[in-house]
C-alpha cells in the first residue's frame, strides 16, 4: 500500500501539468472590425465571466480609406496571426502579425476580396479564399500561401464566391463552399488541387457532384447559397451553413452525400463544431441570433439572441467551453463579441468592438 | 482500493499524453531535404528540374513529396514538382517545402539557381553626329544590350575613348568636347564588346549669339522664355549650331538660399527666389548674356474664418455647396466610418452654418456627395452597408430642410460606390474600384444603367471621376488619369471622339511612375489658354499622408507633358479644385492650400512663392482634437468651403490684397 502515496503524488503532478487547459481561466481571440480597419484582441476571464478588449491593432493600407479586414486566423503554433484585407487597388492582401507584439511582420498580395482562411498543421500552408464578393459571376480561387516567407505559392481555381475556408482534422483537406454554385469543395492540401466538388442543391436525393464538373457552364441560380463549411473533429462529416435556404447541412465525406438537413434560424452564416464534437454553433445573420445544435440529438438546444443585428463569425475554445460570436451591427452601431458558455448554453458577456465585427479566431487559453 | 489505482492510472494516461506527443516530434527532426543539384546554372530559356529528396538519418530516401515554389515567378518559373524555366538573368532561390507526411515533420529548404546573363551583343550610343562644331560639346550615353536584346541596365560603359583627343576628347562622365578641326573616332568598350563611330570637328562659324527674353522683370514663378540665335560673321543664322543655357544668381536673400532658379535647355527659365539673374546663351566660346530682375510674387493673402460647422463625433468626408432653388446657399457633407449619414447645411449665413436635415442610410461610409446643376437632385454613395449591397442613393434636395429619398440604386454596385459625379442627368458611379457605371437619372425615381467604362489593363483600378465639357477624367492609380468622351463639346486639338453616356470613348491617358493617382481636375488657364489636367496623389508611406499635385500640359489627347508640380513636403494631397487660375487643394494634415497657378507653369510651385494662403482646420475637441485633416475644398461665390475629417465644415474668405508687387 505504501506505493500508493508516491504514485498519487506523481499522478497529481502529471494531471496538473497535463490538464492545464482544462482549468483555463484566460481565453483570447482575435476579431476583425471590417468597417473600422481594426483588429481587437479579446480577453475573456472565465472566473469573472467578463470579456474585455485587451488590445486594438489598426490594420490596412490607407488610413483614410476603409480597407476591410475580413478573415482572420492564428498559426497553429500561436506565434502569428493573419488577417485578410478585402479591398485594394484592386487586389486584397494578407497581413501577418506577431501575437507577441501585435506588430505587422509582412504582407503579400492576394486576389479579389480575400476572406476566410486557415493553416493546415500538416502542410503548414495557409489556404485563403478569394471571395470576390462584388465581382463578376465567374470562378474565383483559393490562394495558397507559405506563411513563413509569405509567398503566394499558387491559386487554385474554385467556385463562384468561395467562402469559409476550414481545414479538416487530419490536415489533409481544406473545405470551403462556393456560394453561387451551391457547392462544397474539398482541396487536397498536399497536391494543392481540388479533390472534390459536391453539389449541395442537386443532392437532395443523395446525388454527389464530380470534381471534373464544368462549373463554368452551370446556371448560377443558387438555392442553398452556402456560406461556411466546418469539418467535424473526429467524424467524416462536414457541416455547412446554407444561408439561402435557412438550413444546416451535414455531409458525409465517406459517402459524399447529405446525411442531415436541419431547418435553422434565418440566414445561417458561419458555424463551428466544438472540438469535443458535441455541438455545432451557428450564427444566424438574418435574425441576430446564435443557434447551438446538439449533434447527437440532432436538434437545436439553444437559440441565443445576440445583442445586435447581423451575426457573423464564431470561434470556440479548444476546451469546448466557450463560443465567441462576432456580431456586425448596422451603420454606426459598434460591433460586438459575445461570449456563450457552452455548458450553461447562456450568453455570459458582450464586449463592444469597432464597426462590423466579422472574422474571429481563437488564439489561446491559459 | 483497486478502483482508486485504476482511476489514478487513467488520469495518468490522460495527463501524460502531451508529453509523449512532444517526444515523438523530437525524434522526427532527423529527416532532412537533400538538394542534389543546388547552384544550378541556366541560360535564359533553359528548363531544368530541381532534384531534391527527403532522407532519414541513415540517408535512406523517403517517399515524402516536395513542393517547389519561387518568389520570382516572372524571372524563374517553378512548377510545384520542381520544373523550372529561366526567364530573366539573375540569381534566385527556389523554396522547397515538405508537408507533414508519413509521420515525418514539415521541412523547408531552398536551392539556388543562377540564370546566366546572355553574352553581350552591342553598345548603342544615344547620338552619333557626323560633324560637330569646334568648341561645342555633347553628352554621350552608351547602352549595353545582350544577345537576347535585353538592355543591361546593371552595366555601365566607362571605357569611352577618342582616337584623337586633340580634336575631340571624352571625359569620365561621357561629355564629348569638340576641341579643334579634324577627324576622330569614338570607341566604347565593355568586356569583349566594342563599338565605334567616326566623326569630324569642323570650324565653327558662329561669332555671335543674339539673346532675348520675353520679359526682363518678372515675379518668382513666372516662366521666362529665352530666344538665342547663333550667327556667323556675316550675320547669317547658323541653324544647326547648338546653344546651351545657364545662369548666375544674385538672390535678394543671399544667406544661403536653396536652389534659386532652374533653366531648361529648351530656353525656359523660372526663379524661386527674388533677385537678379544673369542668363547666358553659349555656343563654343561665343557667349551672350542678359540680366533679368525677379521680384517677389507677393500673392499671399490673409484668410478669414467666416464660419465653422463643427462635426467632431464622426469623420467628415466630401462636400458640395450649391445654390438652392429658393436662391439660398446650401451644403451637404458626407461621413466616413460613421453612421451612414449625410448632413445638409444652410450656409446662406456662413457665419452661422447650421444643419437643417440629416439623411441616414444603411452604410458606414458616405464617402461622396454631389448635387445636380439645377440644385434639385443629390446623390450620395454607400459603402459598408449591413446587407453588403451598397450602391448609391438619389435624393430630392429641392427643399434641403426636408430631403427626400427618391430611390436607391445598388444593381451591380454591391462592391460599394466610393465616388460619384452628376453630369447632364447621368450619375457616374465608381463601382467597386474597378470601373465607373453611367446611370441615367432623368427620372430620378427610376434610375437605370446605360453603360460602363472599364480599363482592360492588368490589375486596373479606378478611384474617382470628374466631368467637364463632356469629358470624364478618371483617376486610376497606376493607370493614371484617363480622359473619356461622354459627350464632349471641346474643339480643335482637344476635340472629342463622338462619345456619349451610352457609348463612352477613351480619348487618352497620362500616367506617372509612382502610381498614386487619386484625383484629377481639368482646367484651361485663363492667363495662357493652355489646357492642363491636374493629377493628385494619395499615398501613406509609413502611415503618413504624402504625395503631390502633378500638372500635365496637353497639346492633344495623345500628347501630355508633366511640366510642373505643387509639392508640400510635409503633407499629403487629397481633393482639389481650380477656379480662375487658382488651385484649392486639401492637403490632409497640411490643411487647405490656395495656390496661384496663373501663367506658364514650370518647376515646383511650392518653392515659387505662389502659395496665396493656407489654413489648418481644427477643433479643440472631439475624436481627434487639434488635428487638421483637410478632405476637400470648394470655392463658391466669394467664399471657400472646406471639409475637414476631424472638425467638419468651414467657410473661409480671402481678405483683399493689400499690396501686390507687379512685374513692372
Amino acid at each position: 500500500m505504501k506505493f500508493l502515496k508516491p504514485l498519487f503524488t506523481l499522478v497529481l503532478f502529471v494531471v496538473i501539468a497535463g490538464t492545464e487547459n482544462l482549468q483555463a481561466q484566460d481565453y483570447y481571440a482575435y476579431v476583425a472590425a471590417e468597417s473600422e480597419d481594426m483588429v481587437h484582441l479579446i480577453h475573456f476571464n472565465a472566473e469573472t465571466q467578463q470579456a474585455t478588449i485587451a488590445e486594438t491593432i489598426e490594420v490596412g493600407r490607407y488610413p483614410t480609406e476603409t480597407d476591410g479586414p475580413h478573415g482572420i486566423t492564428v498559426a497553429p503554433d500561436g506565434k502569428h496571426w493573419f488577417v485578410s484585407i478585402a479591398h485594394g487597388n484592386p487586389y486584397g492582401m494578407l497581413a501577418k502579425y506577431s501575437t507577441e507584439t501585435n506588430k505587422l511582420v509582412s504582407t503579400t498580395d492576394l486576389g479579389m476580396f480575400p476572406a476566410s482562411m486557415e493553416i493546415s498543421e500538416v502542410t503548414g500552408l495557409l489556404y485563403v479564399v478569394n471571395f470576390n464578393l462584388h465581382g463578376e459571376m465567374k470562378p474565383s480561387s483559393v490562394s495558397v500561401v507559405e506563411p513563413e516567407s509569405m509567398t503566394r505559392i499558387t491559386d487554385i481555381e474554385t467556385g463562384i464566391m468561395p467562402h469559409g475556408s476550414r481545414i479538416g482534422a487530419s490536415g489533409k483537406y481544406q473545405y470551403h463552399v462556393s456560394m453561387m454554385t451551391d457547392e462544397l469543395i474539398q482541396i487536397n492540401t498536399q497536391t494543392l488541387e481540388v479533390s472534390k466538388r459536391f453539389k449541395l442543391s442537386e443532392t437532395k436525393g443523395g446525388m454527389s457532384g464530380h470534381k471534373d464538373m464544368d462549373h463554368s457552364k452551370m446556371e448560377h441560380k443558387p438555392v442553398e447559397k452556402p456560406t461556411w463549411a466546418h469539418p467535424h473533429p473526429t467524424k467524416p462529416l462536414i457541416y455547412v451553413a446554407a444561408n439561402g435556404s435557412d438550413e444546416l447541412l451535414e455531409i458525409n465525406t465517406k459517402k459524399w452525400e447529405i446525411t442531415q438537413r436541419y431547418k435553422t434560424g434565418k440566414a445561417p452564416y458561419n458555424l463551428e463544431v466544438t472540438p469535443d464534437g458535441k455541438y455545432v454553433v451557428v450564427t444566424y445573420k438574418g435574425e441576430g441570433a446564435t443557434g447551438i445544435w446538439d449533434l447527437e440529438e440532432g436538434k437545436e438546444v439553444a437559440k441565443i439572441e445576440n445583442s445586435r443585428k447581423v451575426s457573423h463569425g464564431v470561434t470556440i475554445s479548444p476546451d469546448s467551453k466557450y463560443a465567441f460570436i462576432s456580431v456586425e451591427g448596422i451603420g454606426g452601431e459598434p460591433g460586438s463579441v459575445e461570449v456563450i458558455n457552452l455548458q450553461t448554453l447562456e450568453r455570459v458577456d458582450v464586449v463592444e468592438t469597432g464597426k462590423q465585427a466579422g472574422g474571429i479566431y481563437f488564439w489561446k487559453q491559459s | 482500493m483497486g478502483k482508486a489505482v485504476k482511476f489514478l492510472l487513467i488520469i495518468f494516461v490522460i495527463g501524460s499524453y502531451q508529453v509523449s506527443a512532444q517526444d515523438t516530434t523530437g525524434e522526427e527532426s532527423q529527416v532532412q531535404i537533400v538538394v542534389e543539384n543546388d547552384n544550378l546554372e541556366l541560360n535564359v530559356g533553359d528548363e531544368a528540374v530541381i532534384n531534391a529528396k527527403v532522407v532519414d538519418s541513415e540517408g535512406t530516401t523517403l517517399a515524402d513529396t516536395l513542393i517547389f515554389f519561387s518568389r520570382n515567378r516572372r524571372a524563374l518559373s517553378v512548377t510545384r514538382d520542381g520544373h523550372i524555366k529561366a526567364l530573366k538573368p539573375g540569381t534566385y532561390n527556389v523554396f522547397i517545402f515538405k508537408t507533414q507526411q508519413n509521420g515525418n515533420p514539415r521541412l523547408r529548404s531552398q536551392a539556388t539557381v543562377n540564370v546566366i546573363y546572355p553574352p553581350l551583343d552591342r553598345i548603342a550610343f544615344n547620338t552619333t553626329p557626323e560633324q560637330l562644331y569646334e568648341g561645342t560639346s555633347i553628352q554621350l550615353e552608351a547602352r549595353v544590350y545582350d544577345k537576347l536584346d535585353f538592355h543591361r541596365e546593371d552595366l555601365e560603359v566607362d571605357n569611352i575613348t577618342s582616337s584623337n583627343p586633340e580634336v575631340a576628347e571624352v571625359d569620365k562622365f561621357g561629355k564629348l568636347r569638340a576641341k579643334s578641326p579634324g577627324s576622330f573616332t569614338i570607341t566604347a568598350l565593355i568586356e569583349d564588346v566594342t563599338t565605334e563611330w567616326s566623326s569630324e570637328v569642323i570650324a565653327n562659324p558662329v561669332t555671335s549669339v543674339d539673346l532675348s527674353v520675353n520679359s526682363d522683370v518678372v515675379r518668382t514663378g513666372d516662366v521666362i522664355n529665352i530666344t538665342a540665335v547663333p550667327k556667323d560673321q556675316n550675320g547669317n543664322v547658323v541653324q544647326d549650331a547648338p546653344v546651351t543655357y545657364s545662369f548666375t544668381a544674385q538672390p535678394d536673400d543671399d544667406r544661403g538660399p536653396a536652389a534659386p532658379a532652374q533653366i531648361e535647355q529648351d530656353g525656359r527659365f523660372v526663379a524661386n527666389k527674388s533677385g537678379l539673374y544673369t542668363i547666358m546663351a553659349k555656343n563654343a566660346s561665343t557667349i551672350s548674356e542678359t540680366t533679368v530682375r525677379v521680384n517677389p510674387r507677393n500673392v499671399s493673402q490673409k484668410i478669414e474664418v467666416v464660419g465653422h460647422g463643427e462635426v467632431t463625433d464622426v469623420p467628415t468626408s466630401d462636400l458640395w455647396v450649391w445654390e438652392g432653388v429658393d436662391g439660398k446657399d446650401y451644403a451637404v457633407t458626407g461621413t466616413h466610418v460613421g453612421r451612414g449619414e449625410a448632413f445638409f447645411w444652410d450656409v446662406s449665413d456662413p457665419e452661422n452654418m447650421v444643419t437643417i436635415d440629416t439623411v441616414t442610410v444603411d452604410a458606414r461610409v458616405v464617402n461622396d456627395v454631389k448635387v445636380s446643376e439645377d440644385g434639385r437632385i443629390a446623390v450620395i454613395s454607400r459603402e459598408g452597408a449591413s446587407n453588403r449591397k451598397n450602391g448609391l442613393v438619389i435624393l430630392d434636395v429641392t427643399d434641403p430642410a426636408n430631403v427626400k429619398i427618391l430611390s436607391r440604386f445598388d444593381d451591380g454596385l454591391t462592391g460599394g460606390v466610393h465616388n460619384v459625379f452628376i453630369y447632364e442627368d447621368h450619375v457616374y458611379a465608381i463601382n467597386n474600384g474597378r470601373r465607373y457605371d453611367i446611370i441615367n437619372i432623368e427620372d430620378p425615381e427610376n434610375p437605370y444603367r446605360v453603360s460602363k467604362f472599364e480599363l482592360d489593363t492588368p490589375g486596373h483600378s479606378v478611384h474617382d471621376v470628374w466631368i467637364e465639357d463632356g469629358v470624364a477624367y478618371s483617376s486610376n492609380w497606376t493607370d493614371g488619369v484617363v480622359a473619356v468622351d461622354v459627350g464632349s463639346n471641346m474643339s480643335g486639338e482637344m476635340q472629342g471622339a463622338g462619345g456619349s453616356p451610352e457609348n463612352p470613348k477613351k480619348l487618352g491617358s497620362f500616367t506617372y511612375p509612382s502610381g498614386w493617382n487619386h484625383a484629377a481636375f481639368p482646367f484651361k488657364s485663363q492667363s495662357t489658354d493652355d489646357f492642363y489636367v491636374i493629377a493628385g496623389d494619395e499615398t501613406f508611406p509609413d502611415g503618413i499622408p504624402a504625395g503631390w499635385i502633378h500638372f500635365f500640359k496637353l497639346n492633344s489627347w495623345e500628347e501630355a507633358e508633366e511640366v510642373a508640380r505643387y509639392e508640400v513636403p510635409e503633407a499629403g494631397t487629397h481633393n482639389l479644385w481650380v477656379k480662375d487660375d487658382v488651385l484649392y487643394v486639401a492637403y490632409y494634415q497640411g490643411g487647405l492650400r490656395i495656390v496661384d497657378i496663373s501663367g506658364e507653369l514650370m518647376g515646383n510651385l511650392y518653392d515659387q512663392g505662389r502659395e496665396i494662403a493656407k489654413f489648418l482646420p481644427k477643433a479643440g475637441e472631439g475624436r481627434s482634437p487639434n488635428s487638421p485633416m483637410a478632405w476637400g475644398p470648394q470655392p463658391y461665390k466669394d467664399l471657400i468651403f472646406v471639409a475637414d475629417m476631424n472638425s467638419g465644415l468651414w467657410a473661409l474668405k480671402l481678405q483683399p490684397v493689400e499690396e501686390t508687387a507687379s512685374a513692372e
